[in-house]
């Protein structure tokens, strides 16, 4: 439903920061996009809704090609809606529902569509009765939600999420992953850039590593953390989970190429390697 | 304490108060006191605002103390200037210093421009302390206020917490490492300060572009109409 052929992009003729990247997204995909700081992600995702025009390549969505002019743009960026990495760049009205409103408002949809439309969003990420609160007196993983209600009150096919839980507490990444499994189980596909690998086999169901501007990797989770030159090359570690159990293997247990990526698979694990001796 | 205008604005008795009717008050009493002159009239003003300011908003007594004395800095300097400069007039002191003099119309002058200062004050704040700005400008936008006029008012607004915010941390952190030690590493740090924040103020204006373009930005703000609550 999203792909991407070849991209390439420059800031200027010394700095390439995109070289040629393709892959592609199924519908209903929980997808992590994996790279260091600086490997091109947020470049990357400006392409994805138009904002970014390539110098070389193309963008699909929906087997339509991502066209610049205004009407088509209008229409693809409902389709895909990006979630900035700063709330504070995104969110800029004086009160959490005019800025929730102003996606569907600029889709021209009537009064009663959108007042409903921000209601709903709103609910949906639970920030109900905050509607006339001012954003910059709500703490960080609220703004975050505000930031995400607004792209959701657009119903976009597809939402792209730059490191949304850069900067939040244990508690709000968690509830924030949450949330992002509903949106995914409701048909939304989902594109999340991260470098926190823990939490990636908890969503993702499909990963790509992105390396100065390159794509080195795709595959499942699985695939992706059991290549260490790729995860080398990247600047990425594995899940502190399967760290574990790469230790346990050099003290002498068989894990038979099989290493957990998660607490639950852990916990199987460990109660099958116990029971077994 | 800190002085947060905004956060009173949000939270004091006359918040959810028909924003028309207190623009409308305010917009009187200023006409009025401005076109009456009359000094009496001035004081008159200045206790009915106070007490409506600090009764019937209930606002705090020290957050209005701060609001009169933000811009008491200006109106005594501008007072001086017009004690010693202006006027004319039969001259009642003279202070020995290149002739200037204080003579009686400078006096009236100087006088009558205090107290109509302080007559305008609290019917402002009347306004500013019990009203959060995106409510007047709410009222403007229906009262045939140019567009762009809100427009600005409503960018701006958010981005200045957030410019505030800025600043103060990179405050804090040249701090940390004594950059107002001394006064020339004060006048170095403050220009640096200045600098990085106008860098990073473009910086973020382009960022800002992005994400409202990538929510359908079209050039125009658009007008959300609340549900009416039942």
């Amino acid at each position: 439903m999203l792909e991407v052929k070849n991209l390439k992009y420059s800031y200027n003729s010394n700095y390439q920061a995109l070289k040629g990247v393709s892959l592609k997204v199924d519908r209903g995909d929980m997808v992590a996009l994996l790279g260091k700081n600086g490997a091109g992600k947020s470049t990357l995702f400006l392409h994805l809704n138009g904002i970014y025009e390539p110098d070389e390549g193309q963008v699909f969505i929906d087997g339509e090609e991502l066209k610049y002019d205004k009407k088509s743009l209008l229409k693809f960026r409902q389709k895909v809606g990006i979630v900035f990495q700063n709330p504070d760049d995104q969110i800029f009205a004086p009160t959490v529902e005019e800025d929730v409103a102003f996606g569907p408002l600029n889709l021209g949809l009537s009064m009663e569509e959108v007042q409903d439309r921000v209601t709903e969003a709103l609910e949906r990420v639970g920030m109900s009765g905050f509607e006339k609160t001012a954003p910059h007196h709500l703490s960080g993983g609220q703004k975050k939600r505000v930031a995400i209600a607004g792209i959701l009150a657009m119903k976009p096919e597809i939402m792209v999420l730059d490191e949304p839980t850069a900067g939040l507490d244990p508690q709000g990444v968690v509830d924030l992953s949450v949330l992002l499994n509903e949106l995914n189980d409701e048909g939304i596909t989902i594109i999340i850039s991260t470098h926190e690998v823990d939490l990636v086999p908890n969503y993702a169901n499909k990963v790509f590593v992105l390396v100065d501007g390159k794509l080195i990797g795709e595959g499942t989770p699985k695939e992706i953390f059991s290549k260490p030159e790729i995860l080398e090359e990247a600047n990425l570690k594995v899940p502190i989970v399967t760290d574990l159990f790469q230790q346990l293997e050099n003290e002498g247990f068989d894990m038979q190429g099989d290493y957990p990526l998660t607490i639950d698979e852990a916990k199987e694990k460990f109660l099958k390697l116990l029971n077994k001796n | 304490m800190k002085f947060d205008m905004d956060y009173i604005a949000h939270h004091n008795e006359l918040s959810e108060f028909n924003p028309y009717i207190k623009l409308f008050i305010t917009i009187i009493t200023l006409v009025v006191t401005l076109v009456l002159d009359n000094l009496y009239f001035d004081v008159i003003i200045f206790v009915i605002m106070s007490v409506v300011i600090l009764t019937i908003a209930k606002i705090n007594y020290k957050s209005y103390l701060k609001f009169l004395s933000l811009p008491m800095a200006f109106l005594v300097i501008t007072c001086l200037f017009l004690l010693f400069f202006f006027g004319k007039g039969q001259v009642i002191y003279e202070t020995g210093l290149w002739g200037i003099v204080v003579t009686e119309g400078s006096l009236h002058y100087c006088v009558y421009t205090f107290m109509r200062v302080m007559g305008c004050l609290p019917c402002l704040g009347f306004l500013a302390l019990t009203t959060p700005i995106a409510k007047v400008l709410h009222c403007l936008g229906t009262l045939k206020v140019p567009k762009i006029v809100i427009e600005i008012g409503l960018l701006m607004y958010n981005t200045i917490f957030i410019f505030l915010n800025e600043i103060d941390t990179m405050q804090k952190a040249q701090e940390t490492r004594l950059g107002y030690h001394s006064y020339t590493t004060s006048f170095k740090s403050l220009g640096a300060l200045a600098s990085t924040i106008f860098l990073r103020s473009l910086d973020k204006s382009e960022t800002l572009q992005f994400a409202l373009d990538s929510r359908g930005y079209s050039g125009e703000l658009p007008v959300y109409e609340p549900k009416k609550e039942d």
